[in-house]
């Protein structure tokens, strides 16, 4: 009986129902995405090509965070199904249900509920995930070719924590219920709100909160080589800046524009900020956590897509963008199908010691390689530099350097002699071309190919390896994954992190939905009404949003000396963003309104 | 005879057509002139809630008209019904009156702010009804930080502030304990009697009925009997409103 009763009630506010147990849906799809993206053997060894301590660790890492930030959200969405739930709980109590039975049937409403959603999410996560790294794959024009969608182990470790955490969120309802009066079950949306009043240490606060957050801002421009005191004491110092500001900031200016009568007595103004006023000081927790999540979303995509700025490093880092040792007719064949802009020949006779150039060569074609130039911990900068002869011949000088890197036994010292004497040289006569294009992208596969069909012995292949299309191919391995992962746990980030701040405000929805409509029986209009929600949620969400794009701003400090321009383009990373926060906005807005405006 | 509530011929049907249908209100008449203190009693279920969520603007009648001060509100769009509760209509409910986010001086203030007055002509006004109703040493508190009896008298201040032409209240001193409500009803009377306040109250019990000057009784729908106070007493028309109601059953 209990049980119709309870299906009856979760059919009642389907709609609700619907939007949560989406909510978990979708919570079980990201964590199930991440797990696929950090446990993939191939993808992570492969495609990243990073060193796989280091990636494991940030992953590690990630998992970590990303595992907390479920948890925390799982939290929110279960007030929410309590919130929903309550009510008819407090009725079964009158009914007469004892309440041992009724634990029962939240735990198990509660449990069932979470396991489904995994199920759910691990199918759609499948699905998503084929679909998302493909779509990311082509569109950012990424090269990725080991990535393993089923995994095992990922579908068996988001089973095994949604069921630890909605195992653990049936017992707090079931706890919850047993402690409250039924009286409070039924009337929980009228409870009264506590009131504080102690301005004075406010004050106090929202100074401590504004310097810790200045504090955590300055210190994450410090020097690079402190990044393990930077890290830990930025955290800190912004968490707790974050907090403070939320706590006290906030509701003093809406103190003080309350006093505003002239402001305040504006059609329901006065009620806006009074919703606010309270939602702030409730909410202190959840915006500092949303804000700190904002920024590190926002970061993850910024900094992925930043990534991408490592390619156009490796391709001014060197000048020349191929080198023939070995020309034969199908090396010569792809050679034809370059766009040259420069080509020069340099031609050299090996002795036992010794190479000797033709210093003709030189006039003719100087020979040019790329100065690099650091200030303190930023990104160097590269500079296309002729080499003088005294350079070339100098051993440990930077042209010398380059251009023994690209010969043959290079170990051997280099001469640069006239035509006259070169011609009396007896040695093994050899050469080097040294080709740059005019657009190095749109040539790479012709140039690896190239590169390809000269690795005929090892020695060959050795200094081949340190040519532009080499080291390109491993930057664009490690840029593509980088981007791919920055970009996945952004979006997965700002998922969670907008559903959190959505189920928190709707939470606080049945208890509100008393005061709309209160106002509207004493004659506010309902477009007036509409106003006063999006105003109210517009502030939840842009307060956090705002603190959040404001510690990326600053946070992008951090990656001065691992990316060449950390602010370059940050525009687009932004839009995304902000037009992703903002569906979600309007989407709670929609919500909130269903519930609260429902006749 | 000035008339500020004409209700000419309503009826309400719940259920829409093919379904279930319940007629709530089978034919209501009845004047209210200004200065009037009317109680309207009734059953469980007889419909007064209906009838005085139609009076205000609130639900629509399915068929016959009412009209206050004059307009005809069964003609308002809903744009036009929030407006005109907003400027003709004072309410009481019998609870969650207050929005506990606000200072009871911002929760007076609403109603004005609703209109569009501005702050310097608000500020007064407010400070004047709140001590017609003595509660201005409360002002500044919060709903929460007041007694039941003080929270439905701001609840009447707002109700007041902005000169209603009628204040409409459904089971006023429901929720009050009888010493409290009697206070509450006390002010009720004084405003009627010394502002002119014209009242439309909706009651089960006769103590609070007996403050009236004039109970409509409303019976399946349909207004049946009314007494009159005239120059009785309060207490003598209580007992006969005792006395009515015991041969009622
Ligand atoms: N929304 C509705 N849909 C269908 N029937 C309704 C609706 N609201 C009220 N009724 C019915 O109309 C009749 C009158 O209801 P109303 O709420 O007006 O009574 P009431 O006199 O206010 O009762 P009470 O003193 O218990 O508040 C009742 O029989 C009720 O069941
Ligand atoms: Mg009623």
């Amino acid at each position: 009986m209990i049980w119709k009763l309870s299906l009856t009630g979760i059919k009642s506010r389907l709609k609700d129902y619907t939007v949560l147990f989406s909510g978990l849906v979708v919570a079980s799809t990201i964590f199930y995405m991440f797990l696929s993206l950090a446990i993939n053997p191939g993808f992570m060894s492969k495609d990243v090509n990073a060193p796989g301590q280091y990636l494991s660790f940030i992953f590690g890492f990630g998992i970590v965070l990303l595992a907390i930030i479920t948890f925390v959200y799982l939290v929110y969405a279960n007030s929410f199904l309590l919130s929903m739930r309550q009510h008819d709980y407090g009725m079964f109590m009158m009914l007469g249900a004892k309440s041992s039975k009724l634990g029962l049937l939240i735990f198990c409403e509660t449990l069932l509920t979470g396991i489904l959603a995994a199920i759910l999410g691990i199918i759609v996560g499948l699905g998503l995930t084929a679909l998302v790294s493909k779509l990311l794959i082509s569109s950012l024009d990424l090269h990725i070719t080991h990535f393993q969608i089923i995994l095992p182990n990922a579908i068996l470790w988001t089973l095994i924590f949604f069921v630890v955490v909605f195992f653990l969120a049936a017992l707090r309802n079931v706890h919850k219920l047993v402690r409250s009066k039924v009286i409070d079950l039924l009337h929980e949306n009228q409870k009264p709100i506590k009131i504080s009043r102690k301005n004075g240490l406010r004050v106090v606060e929202a100074i401590l909160g504004l310097l810790l957050l200045v504090a955590g801002y300055y210190i994450m421009g410090m020097p690079a080589n402190a990044i393990f005191f930077i890290i830990p004491a930025a955290l800190v110092t912004i968490v707790a800046g974050s907090y403070f500001t939320f706590d006290s900031f906030f509701t003093l200016i809406i103190n003080l524009l309350l006093k505003k009568k002239g402001f305040a007595y504006r059609g329901i103004r006065v009620f806006t900020l009074g919703q606010l006023k309270f939602r702030i000081r409730d909410y202190t927790r959840i915006l500092s956590v949303i804000s700190l999540l904002f920024a590190l979303a926002l970061g993850a995509i910024t900094v992925g897509l930043n990534f991408n700025s490592l390619k156009n490093q490796a391709v001014v880092s060197d000048y020349y963008d191929a080198q023939i040792v070995q020309n034969t007719p199908a090396v010569q064949k792809n050679v034809d199908k370059l766009d040259i802009k420069s080509k020069a020949t340099y031609h050299y006779v090996e002795t036992k010691k010794e190479l000797f150039f033709n210093k003709a060569d030189f006039d003719k074609k100087p020979f040019k390689y790329i100065k690099f130039s650091q200030h303190g911990n930023d990104f160097p900068t590269y500079t296309p530099t002729v080499a003088k002869t005294k350079d070339l011949v100098t051993p440990g000088n930077s042209a010398n350097t380059r251009l023994s890197m690209m010969l043959l036994n290079g170990t051997k010292k280099i001469e640069l002699v006239s035509p006259a004497k070169f011609n009396t040289i007896q040695g093994q006569k050899k050469f080097i071309t040294l080709i740059r294009v005019k657009d190095f992208v749109k040539d790479y596969p012709t140039l690896t190919k190239i590169e390809k069909l000269q690795m005929t012995s090892p020695m060959i292949s050795r200094v081949l390896s340190n040519t532009k299309p080499f080291t390109y191919q491993v930057v664009l391995g490690f840029a593509s994954g980088f981007e791919f992962m920055g970009f996945f746990l952004g979006i997965a980030f700002l998922t969670m992190l907008a559903s959190t701040l959505m189920f928190k405000v709707l939470s606080g929805a049945a208890s509100d939905k008393v005061r709309y409509e209160m106002l509207y029986k004493i004659g506010t209009r309902e477009k007036m009404l509409r106003k006063s929600i999006r105003n109210e949620i517009g502030v939840l969400f842009a307060l956090p949003g705002a603190l959040g794009i404001i510690d990326v701003l600053f946070g992008l400090r951090l990656f001065k000396a691992l990316l060449p321009k950390p602010y370059m383009g940050i525009w687009l990373p932004f839009l995304i963003f902000i037009v992703l926060y903002f569906i979600y906005y309007i989407v709670t807005v929609k919500l909130y309104e269903n519930i609260v405006l429902k006749k | 005879m000035n008339e500020i509530l004409v209700v000419d011929n309503v009826t309400k049907t719940y259920g829409k057509k093919g379904e279930k249908q319940y007629q709530a209100l089978k034919g209501i008449n009845f004047k209210i002139a200004a200065g009037e203190f009317v109680a309207i009693m009734g059953a469980s279920g007889s419909g007064k809630t209906t009838l005085l969520n139609i009076l205000s603007t609130l639900d629509k009648p399915t068929t016959g008209q009412v009209f206050i001060n004059k307009h005809d509100v069964s003609t308002l769009n809903t744009n036009q019904m929030a407006d005109f509760r907003s400027k003709e209509i004072g309410f009481i409910f019998q609870d969650f009156n207050l929005l506990e986010n606000l200072s009871n001086r911002e929760n007076i203030a609403l109603p004005l702010s609703l209109r569009g007055l501005s702050a310097r002509r608000i500020n007064p006004l407010v400070d004047r009804i709140a001590a017609k109703l003595g509660i201005k040493e409360i002002l500044n508190k919060y709903p929460a930080e007041i007694s039941g009896g003080q929270k439905q008298r701001v609840a009447a201040a707002r109700a007041l502030v902005h000169e209603p032409s009628i204040l409409l209240a459904d089971e006023p001193t429901g929720a009050l304990d009888s010493k409290s409500a009697r206070e509450l009803l006390n002010t009720m009377e004084n405003l009627n009697k010394h502002d002119g306040v014209t009242t439309l109250m909706v009651t089960h019990d006769p103590f609070s009925a007996s403050f009236a000057n004039h109970i409509l009784f409303i019976k399946d729908g349909k207004i049946g009997e009314q007494m009159i106070k005239g120059e009785k007493s309060r207490t003598d028309f209580y007992h006969e409103l005792i006395a009515h109601l015991g041969t009622e059953e």
